[in-house]
């Protein structure tokens, strides 16, 4: 067949053409599946006027419809399945975008195929099995802690797995096991690097040499800040906590760009306002299709993550496709400590904790002694008021208690006059 | 070396393939796996020109086969072995041979006398046969002499369908060792087989068919590993027929 579409303006350009047969293969598989396995995936390409057939090219994904975090929570909890519940091995739980958690399966392939990729992309951050490689990730991105261990662990790497520890025992466990890696988000790193510098201990007492960053961008000036103090080189990762896989690209020796794992996921750049494809080098959201998925096929996933497509091949030796993942997002996802959290997620919440949805609320990131927290304003009115302080302050705790429990982050909650929720959310 | 997309093939209105896309590198042994109706055969035969597809391109070596008449296509070394052994049951074991090495006739009669020299090193058997008419030979010998006559043209390509089918387990077995063989000699085989845990054993990859569908596709390691593959086609009744019980 001529591709006939050469002449437009093509989101796949930096797909080589030696890969794009495998990559059209296992789309066109991928679609065939979820069309027969899926009812969500099969009734919105039907609506479309669509067989799993019309997709002749890689520039024909773009006919087909997306799939968003509504449509993850709305099919809570095995809705999305591809397969059936017997052939899953693992089952995940990420914090969703209402009160519903996202909850994605894993057959015993998916798994090797996971594990291979962080696997590669620990590699390409000069981990070797003479390392030792600590996990230190909140709570909401705890499946991302057992993705690196079982990555790590295959690549012979001792492993430290993520526990919940406080900063002083984290600091302790990281001099004295000999930490050579540490994988965190660049926020906790932070965090670190502050502490390390306020109890006055020197950053040559830590075997520390590579940190590995996930959750979140980081600027070069965060980087630097953190090579600087640490005295490590840092790598960055970039994941999804849906899928939930935390090295979907990473960087290459040159630390300038993330590699798109594109053997698994076909990369888009869309307009988030009006969905239409970019061509490479124009900055938007990033929209993944999974390739080789068996449970959890997503079709034309809107990750919210704002990237753009570096269309110039790089010069180490690998080729897939590189992306620069951008700070901002396209939705009302926070990055909290590189964990997403959506507004809906909050106020949903809030409401189960007040029994009553709150009238205004703000909510954003904040830091207090160092530590990084979700804060949340919540407007007093005569519905929540209480003239008793015990009263209010257990109402607050109760707020808190909920909300960290959904998200998987620390949170504040204070309690605000309207107008200054108005100005904030203005701000 | 092989390389289809979007292949859509069937007979009169009936579309069997319907957008088949896949391929196969040299020196790879690739299996295609699916039950009966899934469009295995059909796909070989499309490949070999002996029904043209509605739509698609299928590139081997650089030529695209849809355009070809269906016997220009083993001269570029593609050829298939078709199922149920259709030998030429009235003609010798050698003179089975001698046709299938028709397309070496311009390097003279030598080269068809080495090439049957060298299918009677890999089937010994057709050796002690060759004055016999093919139809006298068992079932086993006939998908020998099939395979054998196939490759007497020096083929990079093997299609093979279904060289099991029918077969007892020993010869089977035999069957497969020569297929190993032959990735070994730097051919690349095509392996449309019922008997898929056979078949995984010796592929590099495979694509598993469902109604003229890709529905999977991986290594041979992965495929085996894959819960639906083995309810599908390496569960019971493949033990039932591995052992010959069916």
């Amino acid at each position: 067949m001529v591709n006939s579409m050469m002449e437009k303006p093509d989101p796949h350009v930096c797909i080589p053409d030696d890969r794009r047969q495998l990559v059209l293969e296992r789309l066109q598989s991928t679609l065939n599946r979820a069309y027969r396995n899926v009812p969500f995936h099969r009734k919105r390409l039907r609506k479309e006027g669509l067989d799993p057939a019309d997709i002749q090219s890689l520039e024909d994904v773009q006919r087909l419809p997306f799939t968003t975090r509504r449509h993850l929570s709305e099919n809570y909890p095995y809705g999305l399945f591809a397969v059936p519940l017997r052939d899953i091995v693992r089952i995940h739980t990420a914090p969703g975008t209402s009160a519903n958690p996202t909850v994605s399966g894993y057959t015993r392939q998916d798994l090797h195929i996971w594990e291979s990729m962080v696997a590669t992309a620990l590699k390409s951050s000069r981990v070797t099995p003479d390392d030792i490689l600590q996990i230190s990730l909140d709570s909401g991105l705890n499946t991302w802690g057992r993705d690196y261990q079982s990555g790590a662990e295959s690549l012979g790497a001792s492993v430290i797995p993520n526990t919940l520890l406080s900063i002083e025992k984290q600091l302790m466990v990281m001099q004295d096991y000999k930490t050579s890696t540490l994988v965190t988000t660049p926020s906790y790193a932070h965090q670190l690097a502050v502490h390390i510098e306020q109890k006055g201990l020197a950053p040559a007492a830590f075997s520390l040499k590579t940190l590995i960053l996930v959750g979140e961008p980081a600027g070069a000036e965060e980087r630097g800040f953190l090579e600087e103090r640490l005295h490590v080189r840092t790598w960055l990762h970039f994941g999804l906590s849906e899928v939930p896989g935390p090295a979907l690209a990473y960087e290459c020796d040159n630390r300038s760009c993330l590699h798109v794992n594109d053997d698994h996921f076909l990369p888009e750049i869309i307009d988030p306002a009006s969905g239409a494809s970019l061509p490479a080098g124009e900055t938007g959201e990033l929209v993944l299709t999974t390739l080789t998925t068996r449970a959890y096929p997503l079709i034309r996933f809107r990750t919210g993550d704002m990237a753009r497509i570096l269309p110039e091949a790089c010069d180490c030796d690998c080729r897939l496709v590189r992306i620069e993942w951008r700070p901002e997002r396209s939705d009302r996802l926070l990055r909290i400590r590189g964990v997403k959290v959506h507004e809906q997620q909050i106020l949903a919440g809030i409401e189960k904790a007040l029994g009553m949805p709150p009238r205004h609320a703000c909510m954003f990131e904040n830091s207090y002694q160092k530590k990084i927290f979700l804060e949340i304003w919540i407007a007093v009115d005569h519905s929540l008021f209480s003239d008793e302080i015990k009263m209010l302050e257990n109402r607050m705790k109760t707020v808190r208690d909920q909300v960290q429990e959904d998200t998987g982050v620390p949170v504040i909650v204070r309690l605000k006059e309207q107008a200054s929720i108005i100005a904030c959310k203005l701000s | 070396m092989l390389k289809i997309q979007n292949l859509q093939a069937g007979y009169g209105k009936l579309r069997v393939l319907k957008n088949v896309s896949m391929h196969v590198a040299k020196g790879e042994i690739v299996t295609i796996l699916g039950a009966n109706g899934a469009g295995k055969t059909t796909l070989l035969s499309t490949i070999s020109g002996l029904i043209k597809p509605t739509s698609g391109e299928m590139m081997f070596e650089g030529q695209n086969l849809g355009m070809l008449a269906p016997q220009k296509i083993p001269a570029l070394g593609c050829v298939m072995v078709p199922e149920g052994r259709q030998v030429f049951a009235p003609l010798s074991v050698e003179e089975n041979l001698v046709l299938g090495g028709h397309v070496l006739k311009q390097e003279g009669p030598k080269a068809v006398a080495r090439q049957m020299d060298h299918q009677y090193e890999l089937f010994p058997i057709l050796k002690e046969r060759r004055g016999q008419y093919a139809g006298t030979l068992s079932g086993g010998e006939q998908q020998m002499l099939a395979m054998a006559r196939a490759l007497m043209s020096k083929p990079s390509l093997v299609m093979m369908d279904e060289p099991s089918t029918g077969l007892a387990p020993l010869i089977v077995q035999d069957i497969f060792k020569v297929i190993i063989r032959l990735r070994d000699e730097g051919k690349t085989v095509l392996l449309v087989e019922q008997n898929a845990k056979a078949a995984l054993e010796v592929a590099d990859r495979g694509y598993v068919f469902e109604t003229g569908k890709v529905v999977l596709q991986g290594t041979s390691l992965d495929l085996q590993e894959d819960e639906e593959v083995k309810r599908a086609y390496l569960g019971k009744d493949y033990g039932e027929f591995y052992d010959g019980k069916a």
